[in-house]
């Protein structure tokens, strides 16, 4: 019986993916990591989702007004017990995929002597917003989201002061550039 | 163990954390309960489901607490894992977040 | 007739393990990290990874030695992080009203500071020794490590301390 209710709910759950906008191609690291979170999330199961959560809550209310417009959540996330699990290679073969004319690179950073990268991508069509990759890679992680449909970024980027992470306050003003 | 060892020991003694530590953690872990766990095969479970999920659903079924029992039990599946992909978001976000204003600083 | 199945075997039920454990884990991310904010935030992650991995848990005792290693690593892993962030001053930790006459605060203080600027593997080793009383082979099976480098790591980090004590004018009682 117990083996027949999996069915059922893997069943319902696994309903056909939309694609995600591009392949994670992680598949052959999860041998390797110690520590692996896997998402993948439709658009009706994300309508279905957003019945459930609370609007009294601050975190689920703020998850609510975001995923309104999106149509998938795509999630991967492995961890490793050592350096060296994961190559440029890795990134380069999802990176390719994001250099498509629909997809613009947004945001990054590079850190050398941490050996960090982190990348945040959008994907535009009609000059309206389609979509939204992440790409974060430490030594022992590696990190890839795509969130699929009509993103409100300033909703995306609030989202530090929930989930117990700290607010970040605005960065000051750049100053302008004096005239010559 | 001579006089300095014993000094070490001491300065090392174990400190208790902040009050409702255990509290928060339990608290998020239940939040985590639709996150996907590694079977002994080294596998993630397909969909990140908790293991007692199947044996609860087949209860409730058995119980005759109908469809609707079911659909609730499947919502808060599937909002379990809407929170860890979003958790998973803001904690990427915040960290280049983090970096951007220090690179600026 | 079926049969529950439950993920919690006997002795270790996992609100238990976090009530029972919550301080070593805390104080080895405290003594490894100095810095009490990022060890509660390092404990929480130990112990949500255990959440996760509970299936994997085969005793109360396996238990208590992945979450001493995962600690550690977590620990690590944290300080290679902050490498490029402002550093946060070394604090001061209140130490409690009522203490032993025979104990020095200031100098129990001036000895964890040092523990935080040994190399990150002596530092675990010194405090898996002193904070949880683990002799050098317990270490070495936690750690992954040689026996020989455990101990070559405790003495080496104990005559530098006793120096560097010594040079900040406490020297043999």
């Amino acid at each position: 019986m117990k083996k027949v209710a999996v069915l059922w709910l893997v069943g319902w759950l696994a309903r056909p993916l939309p694609a995600q906008q591009f392949k994670f191609n992680l598949e052959h690291l999860e041998a390797k990591a110690s520590d692996s979170v896997d998402v993948s999330l439709n658009g009706s199961t994300l309508q279905f989702a957003a019945k459930f959560l609370d609007d009294k809550d601050a975190d689920e209310a703020k998850v609510k007004k975001l995923i309104s417009g999106v149509d998938g959540i795509y999630v991967k996330s492995l961890s490793f017990h050592s350096d060296g699990a994961w190559s440029k290679a890795d990134l380069d073969s999802i990176r390719a995929q994001l250099r498509e004319p629909e997809w613009s690179r947004i945001l990054g950073f590079k850190s050398v002597e941490d050996g960090e990268t982190a990348e945040v991508f959008v994907r535009t069509q009609n000059k309206k917003i389609t979509g939204v990759a992440i790409l974060a890679a430490e030594p022992r992680e590696l990190t890839v989201v795509n969130i699929v449909g009509a993103v409100d970024l300033d909703s995306l980027a609030d989202l530090s002061g929930h989930f117990g992470l700290p607010k970040l306050e605005p960065a000051p003003a750049p100053r302008p550039k004096k005239q010559e | 163990m001579d006089w300095f060892e014993k000094e070490l020991s001491r300065a090392l003694e174990r400190k208790d954390p902040p009050r409702g530590f255990a509290e928060r953690v339990t608290a998020r872990a239940a939040g985590q309960g639709g996150a996907p766990v590694e079977t002994r095969s080294g596998r993630p479970r397909a969909f990140g489901l908790p293991r007692w999920l199947p044996v609860a659903a087949a209860l409730l079924l058995i119980a005759g607490s109908g469809e609707q029992a079911w659909r609730r039990h499947q919502g808060m599946v599937a909002k379990q894992q809407v929170m860890l992909a979003m958790r998973i978001t803001a904690g990427k976000l915040n960290h280049i977040q983090t970096h951007m204003r220090e690179a600026r600083q | 007739m079926i049969q529950l199945e439950s993920v919690e075997k006997a002795g270790c039920d996992f609100a238990e393990l976090v009530r029972e454990h919550q301080s070593m884990v805390f104080s080895l991310s405290y003594h490894f990290l100095h810095d009490r904010d990022k060890a509660e935030e390092v404990a929480q992650e130990v112990f949500l990874a255990l959440h996760r991995h509970m299936a994997d848990i085969k005793s109360p005792d396996h238990a208590v030695s992945w979450l001493r290693k995962v600690a550690v690593q977590r620990s690590i892993d944290e300080t290679r992080r902050r490498k490029r962030r402002p550093q946060v001053a070394l604090e001061l930790v209140a130490e409690p009203a009522a203490h032993s006459p025979s104990r020095d605060p200031l100098l129990e203080e001036v000895l964890r500071r040092l523990i935080a600027t040994l190399p990150e593997m002596p530092r675990a080793v010194m405090i898996m020794r002193y904070q949880e009383d683990m002799d050098p082979t317990e270490i070495a099976e936690v750690l992954d490590m040689p026996l020989g480098t455990v101990k070559s790591h405790l003495q080496r980090s104990l005559a530098l301390l006793r120096e560097k004590l010594e040079r900040r004018g406490v020297g043999d009682r």
